[in-house]
């Protein structure tokens, strides 16, 4: 079975460093209940921060793009989006 | 594994290094440094204390001690004093100014933390026993409005009144800088703001990362290392420690690669230092035993060094003589490039001071501040090539970086030597682990090699590190498998 979530982290270092290094710990943070329905992929660079007033760090999860993301954030969009087909 | 969560003060504080770096790569620092609190808090934006004009001022002292000064030399009109002329004196009198600590505290953020440590919380019920009140031993509880009010002016932080509070409404809150600090070397000063004590401070970097306001700052050597980075007639080594693996969330070969980008002429592996420097201490520890000693302690922790000198001076000869990692690195380096600047990049603070008394080295760089100067020079580190180091080590320097692994190195290298050796590690200053290594040659059994690490989990848990401690351990480990 496909997984709901496609979660990429970028790894960029202007990601990585102003905030990102910590959702490298999402994989072991992330409930029981949702963590069979996520797939994470650790990216280079996703280019989102080349924008004007860009605040990363960023993740994509799907088609949606979070800025200044935190575990927390993330885990928070999942549980209120994990209904949706 | 100990947490390093995230955390906003020093966030902002990596987006301020962001700022001056792009202006520094820019020539244009002196010109523009004095509007950098209004881009990093621009009006109608949100402020984080208690009005925008208040994030600017401690911002304003931020750069201040960015450019290497330290706060406590502020005198009262210096206040109305632009950043500009901090950057020409910070050019005029180059590294003289950067004597005295590596810690400095900004007054204007420091939010003078309630000296009580007690305090009632709403959960109280105004009983009728009040046991707090009545055990309270000197007299400052009263009731207010139905609830327990504690005088914070009498209050002595005994603890008796939430001990004895059936409800649990009264809590233990800590000052946090003074609750990390292993040598009380942090107080409050008439106006409850704090003072580091020069005399008492092993710059372990402990305070800085326990603020909430982020009030305690180091002084930085970044405008150093940025002139000469960005000056093609000057030639200038990066020394980088062991814990930076992992710290990029990318394999060595490529932060070599991003370093020479950045303008470095050179890298080299101060895990190289740390193979030299386990065979000298190892030959050193097995001559002690042999002459009768009981153990014998590491040296290559900066902060445990600074704590034996100012506060367990009686264990002094129970020290190793051998130098540190970054001091042998330096010393080849100095000899393979001579004149050459020479900037040892790592986790830690201690090393600042360290640096300063050594011939070795000339500035160092925590990673904080090189993953700011990466992205100020748009450099990806992920995306470089792989490369190698002038000078690389083998996995048995690697391994200093994490708890452990001086003691595996020294243990192993004795016996191959036909010595048994106990190894015992301190992981982590304390006023306890203190307290153990005052009396260690008592406590251990005899030929015993004590580590000692300043920080808990080693130099991947330091005051300088990006990554998460448990993420740069796999990284470490990784590469440990892939180059045993």
């Amino acid at each position: 079975m496909a997984k709901k979530f496609k979660i990429t982290i970028c790894s960029g270092t202007t990601c990585y460093v102003l905030g990102g290094a910590h959702l490298m710990m999402l994989a072991e943070s992330l409930p029981a209940d949702l963590k069979d329905q996520v797939e994470i992929i650790d990216s280079n660079c996703i280019k989102a921060c080349q924008c004007d007033n860009a605040q990363p760090p960023f993740v994509q999860i799907n088609d949606y793009l979070m800025s200044q993301a935190s575990v927390a954030k993330v885990v928070e969009y999942l549980r209120k989006h994990r209904g949706e087909a | 594994m100990p947490m390093n969560y995230i955390n906003n003060a020093s966030l902002l504080k990596r987006q301020l290094v962001v700022r001056f770096a792009r202006l520094m790569f820019a020539g244009e620092l002196k010109n523009e440094i004095d509007l950098l609190p209004l881009h990093q808090a621009p009006r109608n934006s949100e402020a984080v204390r208690c009005c925008l004009h208040h994030d600017r001022a401690v911002i304003r002292y931020r750069l201040i001690a960015l450019l290497g000064f330290a706060i406590e030399n502020e005198k009262p009109d210096d206040e109305a004093r632009t950043l500009a002329s901090y950057v020409e004196e910070a050019e005029a009198r180059g590294a003289a100014r950067m004597a005295g600590s590596a810690l400095t505290v900004i007054d204007e953020a420091c939010s003078a933390c309630i000296r009580a440590n007690y305090r009632v919380t709403n959960a109280c019920r105004g009983c009728v026993a009040r046991p707090c009140m009545m055990n309270c031993p000197k007299n400052c509880i009263s009731f207010e409005h139905g609830q327990a009010h504690i005088n914070e002016k009498a209050c002595i932080s005994c603890g008796i009144c939430a001990k004895v509070c059936p409800y649990h409404s009264i809590v233990f809150q800590p000052i946090p800088c003074e609750q990390a600090c292993p040598v009380n070397a942090i107080v409050q000063d008439k106006n409850g703001k704090q003072d580091i004590l020069a005399d008492k401070c092993i710059n372990c970097g402990k305070c800085l990362q326990a603020c909430p306001f982020g009030a305690i700052m180091e002084r930085s050597e970044i405008y150093e290392i940025l002139r000469a980075i960005t000056n093609p007639a000057e030639a200038t080594v990066a020394l980088i420690a062991p814990s930076i693996v992992g710290q990029f969330n990318t394999s060595l070969g490529k932060l070599v690669t991003a370093l020479r980008k950045l303008g470095f002429d050179h890298v080299v592996e101060v895990a190289w230092g740390a193979d030299l420097a386990a065979q000298k201490e190892t030959a050193e520890l097995i001559e002690r035993l042999e002459h009768g000693q009981t153990c014998m302690t590491s040296s290559c922790c900066p902060a445990y060094v600074e704590a034996v000198k100012k506060h367990i001076t009686n264990i002094k000869p129970l020290v190793s003589g051998t130098l540190s990692p970054m001091q042998y690195a330096g010393e080849w380096a100095g000899q393979q490039w001579p004149g050459a600047r020479r900037v040892f990049v790592g986790p830690c603070i201690a090393k600042r001071a360290e640096a300063k008394a050594s011939p070795h080295i000339e500035n160092t760089l925590t990673y904080e501040e090189l993953g700011s100067i990466f992205i100020a020079a748009s450099v990806d580190v992920a995306e470089c090539e792989e490369n190698r180091a002038d000078l690389e080590a083998t996995s048995v320097g690697r391994k200093f970086a994490v708890s452990g692994g001086v003691s595996t190195a020294i243990k192993n290298a004795a016996s191959a030597a036909g010595h048994n050796v106990t190894d015992k590690v301190i992981d982590g200053l304390d006023s306890k682990s203190l307290a153990i290594l005052k009396a260690i040659d008592k406590i251990v059994k005899t030929d015993t090699f004590v580590e000692v690490m300043s920080c808990e989990g080693g130099c991947i848990n330091g005051p300088g590190v990006i990554s998460n401690p448990a993420v740069a351990r796999r990284f470490l480990e990784k590469m440990l498998q892939e180059h045993p």
